[in-house]
C-alpha cells in the first residue's frame, strides 16, 4: 500500500511532471474546445514527438490533454452550439439554450464542477477496479482476448456510426492494415506486394495522424466560413447550494460514465448520451424542460464523459484493449515506450499504473483551476479564424508523421490515409474503428492463432471452446446482443413497443 | 444510432471501389498460403479481408437504397460530385498539401512550411497578407524551437538548400 502511495505521489512531487500535467490540461481544454481539433488528433501527433522522452513524462502530458480535452469540448457546445468533441454532443442540448438566456458563465461553472466530480469518481473506480480486474484477466484465454477485441471494434463501429456494416468494414480495414508486413510467426510477407518498404509494415502513427488529423482538417474546410459568436461569460462560480442539489445526479451519471467507459470501444460520447437519456427519464421536475436549458441536462453528460476517462483506462491497462479511440492511441504510445498493456503490466510495472492514477488526479485538480479561470482569454482564442488554424494543424501533423522515422514516406502515408479518411467521413464512415483495428490487429492475430493451435487446428473444437468457459460465453453473449440490437428487426420491435 | 440521410454524388462509386479493393486484398491474402491451414500466415488476413468484402457488399446495397440528394435538372454526376464532395477549395487546399509534402525534403522544414502556411492561409480566405506573413513566421519559429529543444525532433533541413551552400 505504501509502495502504491509512493508511486501515486511521483507526479505530485516532481516539478517537471507537475508542469507537464498542467500544460497538458490547459492545452487539452483548448484543443477539446476548438472545433476541428480533437484530443485523439492531438495525442496521435504527440506520440511521434514524445517517443524520445521518459515514459512518465509522455504519459503525464497525454493524461492532461485527455482529461482537459474531454472537458474542453463542452465549452464550444455551450457557447456556439458546436460540440468541440463528440463527448460534448449531449452538452449542447441544454448548454446552448442556457447561453442564449445569458447564462453561459453559470453553465461553464457548473460544467467544470461536475466534470471534476465525474473525473474523480472515474479515477477512483480505476484505482479500485483495475487491480482486481488485472488478477481476473489472468484467467482469460487467448480466445477471450480475440472476442473482446472484436467486441470492442463492433461497439465503437455500431454505436457511433450511421451503419453497423460501415463500422465493421472500418474495423476490418484497420485490422488488415495492421497485418501488412512480415508475419510475426513465420516471417512470410503479407500484403506487401513485393515492396521492401511495406515489409516493415505501415506505421500506425502515420495512419492515426492521417485519419484523425488530415482527414479532419479537410472536412473542416467545408464549413470554413462559420464565425464565432460572443457570449456573456460573467459569474462563473456556481453556488454551494446548486452543487449540493445536483450532486446525486452527478454521482449517478458518473457511475454510468465509468461503466460505459470501461466497455471496450465505448467512450465518453456514448456515456454522455446515455447519461443524458438517464437524466431525462429519472428527473421528474427538472429546473427547466430538457432541451430548453435544464441544469440537469448539463450535469448528466458532463459528469459521465469525464468519469468515462477513468473507466476507459481499466480495459486499456488490464487487458490491453482500448476503452475508446484516445486510449487506443495511448496504447500505441505505450508500445513505442516498450510497454505491453495487459494483465502483466500491473504485475511487472505497478509503478506505471499508480503513477497514471496520480497523474490523472493531478490533471483533475488542474482542470478545476483552469476551468474556473481565464474564461475571457479562452473566448478570445476561440475566435482564431479557421483559415489560420487549419494550415497550422497540417504543419504539425506533417512534422509529426515525419518525426516517426525521419522519413518522408510516412508523410505520404499520412496524406494518403488523410484523403481516404476524408472520403470515408463524407460518406458516413467512422474512422475510430480503423484505429482500434490497427492497434488491436496484432493482438487479435496472436490470440486467434494461439486459440487455434490449442485446439490443434480443429475448427469445431475451436468454436466449441467459446461456449465452454463462463468468461468466453459472457463475451459471446455480449457480442451477440450488440449485433442483435443493431438489426432492423430489433429496432422495429423497440419502436412498436414504445409506440 | 442510425441516421437517415441523402446519398451524396459518388457514394455508389466509392462503395464499389471499397468492394473491389476488398476483393483484391482477399485474393492477395489467399495467395499467401491458400487454404493450407487455419494457422497459416495467410489465414488471418483472409478472414479480415473476407469480412471487409462481405460488409462492402452490404454497404453497396444499403447505399443504393438511400435516396439521392436532390439536384438541379441537367446537372451531371461529376458536377454534383464536385459541388457536394470536392469543392474547389478542398481540391486546391489538398493540392497545396501535396506540394508542401513534395517540397519538404528539398527545401527543408522551415522554408516549405512557411510557404505552405502563407499560401494556404490565403487560399482558405485569410486575405490579410501581412498578418499571414507574420503569423506564419511566428508559428514556424515557435514550432522549430519547441521541436528542437523540448521534443528533440529532427526536422528536414532541405537537401537543395544544403546543396546550394556546400
Amino acid at each position: 500500500m505504501n509502495e502504491a502511495l509512493g508511486y501515486f505521489l511521483i507526479a505530485w512531487m516532481d516539478p517537471g511532471l507537475i508542469g507537464l500535467i498542467a500544460a497538458g490540461t490547459l492545452a487539452g481544454i483548448y484543443i477539446g474546445a476548438i472545433p476541428g481539433l480533437s484530443v485523439t488528433m492531438a495525442v496521435s501527433i504527440l506520440i511521434s514527438f514524445t517517443f524520445k522522452w521518459q515514459v512518465n513524462e509522455a504519459l503525464a502530458l497525454m493524461c492532461g490533454i485527455y482529461l482537459g480535452g474531454v472537458y474542453g469540448g463542452s465549452r464550444t457546445a455551450i457557447l456556439l452550439n458546436i460540440p468541440g468533441a463528440p463527448s460534448a454532443i449531449a452538452t449542447a442540448f441544454d448548454g446552448y439554450p442556457m447561453a442564449k438566456r445569458g447564462e453561459a458563465g453559470a453553465a461553464i461553472g457548473l460544467t467544470t464542477i461536475v466534470s471534476v466530480i465525474g473525473g474523480f469518481i472515474g479515477i477512483g473506480a480505476l484505482a479500485l477496479a483495475a487491480p482486481a480486474m488485472s488478477d481476473f484477466a489472468l484467467q482469460f484465454h487467448s480466445r477471450d482476448y480475440l472476442m473482446l477485441a472484436i467486441w470492442g471494434i463492433l461497439l465503437v463501429g455500431s454505436l457511433s456510426g450511421e451503419s453497423l456494416y460501415k463500422g465493421i468494414f472500418a474495423g476490418a480495414l484497420g485490422v488488415t492494415i495492421g497485418t501488412v508486413g512480415l508475419d510475426p510467426l513465420t516471417a512470410e510477407p503479407r500484403l506487401t506486394f513485393g515492396s521492401m518498404q511495406l515489409s516493415a509494415g505501415i506505421s500506425y502513427v502515420a495512419a492515426m495522424i492521417g485519419f484523425f488529423g488530415v482527414a479532419e482538417v479537410l472536412s473542416q474546410v467545408h464549413d470554413i466560413k462559420l464565425k464565432a459568436v460572443r457570449q456573456d461569460v460573467s459569474k462563473i462560480l456556481p453556488s454551494w447550494g446548486m452543487v449540493k442539489k445536483y450532486l446525486p445526479l452527478s454521482m449517478r451519471t458518473s457511475g454510468i460514465g465509468v461503466v460505459v467507459g470501461a466497455l471496450p470501444g465505448a467512450g465518453g460520447d456514448i456515456a454522455a448520451l446515455l447519461a443524458y437519456d438517464h437524466a431525462k427519464r429519472s428527473v421528474k421536475n427538472p429546473s427547466r424542460p430538457f432541451g430548453d436549458g435544464a441544469y440537469e441536462g448539463l450535469v448528466a453528460p458532463e459528469s459521465a464523459n469525464n468519469a468515462a476517462v477513468g473507466g476507459a483506462h481499466v480495459p486499456m491497462l488490464t487487458l490491453g484493449i482500448p476503452g475508446d479511440a484516445v486510449t487506443a492511441v495511448i496504447i500505441g504510445a505505450l508500445y513505442i515506450h516498450g510497454l505491453n498493456p495487459g494483465p502483466m503490466l500491473m504485475i511487472q510495472t505497478p509503478h506505471l499504473f499508480w503513477f497514471l492514477v496520480g497523474a490523472l488526479c493531478l490533471a483533475n485538480v488542474f482542470l478545476l483551476i483552469f476551468g474556473l479561470t481565464g474564461i475571457r482569454v479562452f473566448c478570445k482564442i476561440m475566435e482564431i479564424p479557421k483559415p489560420i488554424l487549419l494550415p497550422l494543424i497540417l504543419v504539425l501533423s506533417t512534422i509529426g508523421a515525419y518525426a516517426i522515422n525521419n522519413n518522408v514516406v510516412d508523410v505520404y502515408w499520412m496524406l494518403g490515409f488523410g484523403v481516404f479518411g476524408y472520403f470515408m467521413k463524407m460518406y458516413g464512415f467512422q474512422v475510430a474503428p480503423i484505429i482500434l483495428g490497427i492497434i488491436l490487429g496484432p493482438l487479435m492475430d496472436r490470440s486467434y492463432r494461439q486459440a487455434m493451435i490449442s485446439t490443434e487446428g480443429d475448427l469445431l473444437a475451436y468454436f466449441a471452446s467459446f461456449f465452454t468457459s463462463p468468461i468466453s460465453l459472457t463475451i459471446v453473449v455480449a457480442m451477440a446482443l450488440t449485433l442483435i440490437t443493431q438489426t432492423p428487426w430489433w429496432q422495429n420491435w423497440r419502436k412498436a413497443k414504445t409506440a | 444510432m442510425h441516421i437517415q440521410r441523402r446519398r451524396l454524388a459518388g457514394e455508389v462509386v466509392f462503395a464499389l471501389l471499397l468492394l473491389a479493393s476488398s476483393l483484391f486484398l482477399f485474393w492477395h491474402s489467399y495467395k499467401i498460403s491458400g487454404f493450407s491451414s487455419y494457422t497459416s500466415a495467410g489465414a488471418y488476413p483472409m478472414v479480415t479481408t473476407a469480412v471487409m468484402s462481405i460488409s462492402a457488399i452490404i454497404i453497396l446495397f444499403q447505399t443504393l437504397r438511400i435516396a439521392r440528394v436532390e439536384s438541379a435538372p441537367g446537372q451531371s454526376l461529376l458536377f454534383q460530385f464536385y459541388t457536394q464532395v470536392t469543392p474547389t477549395l478542398i481540391v486546391v487546399f489538398a493540392l497545396s498539401i501535396v506540394g508542401y509534402m513534395m517540397l519538404l525534403e528539398p527545401l527543408g522544414f522551415v522554408i516549405s512550411s512557411y510557404l505552405f502556411l502563407v499560401i494556404s492561409m490565403w487560399l482558405l480566405g485569410s486575405r490579410r497578407l501581412l498578418i499571414n506573413l507574420l503569423v506564419s513566421a511566428a508559428a514556424i519559429g515557435f514550432i522549430y524551437i519547441v521541436f528542437q529543444t523540448i521534443f528533440s525532433v529532427a526536422v528536414p533541413k532541405g537537401t537543395l538548400i544544403q546543396g546550394l551552400f556546400k
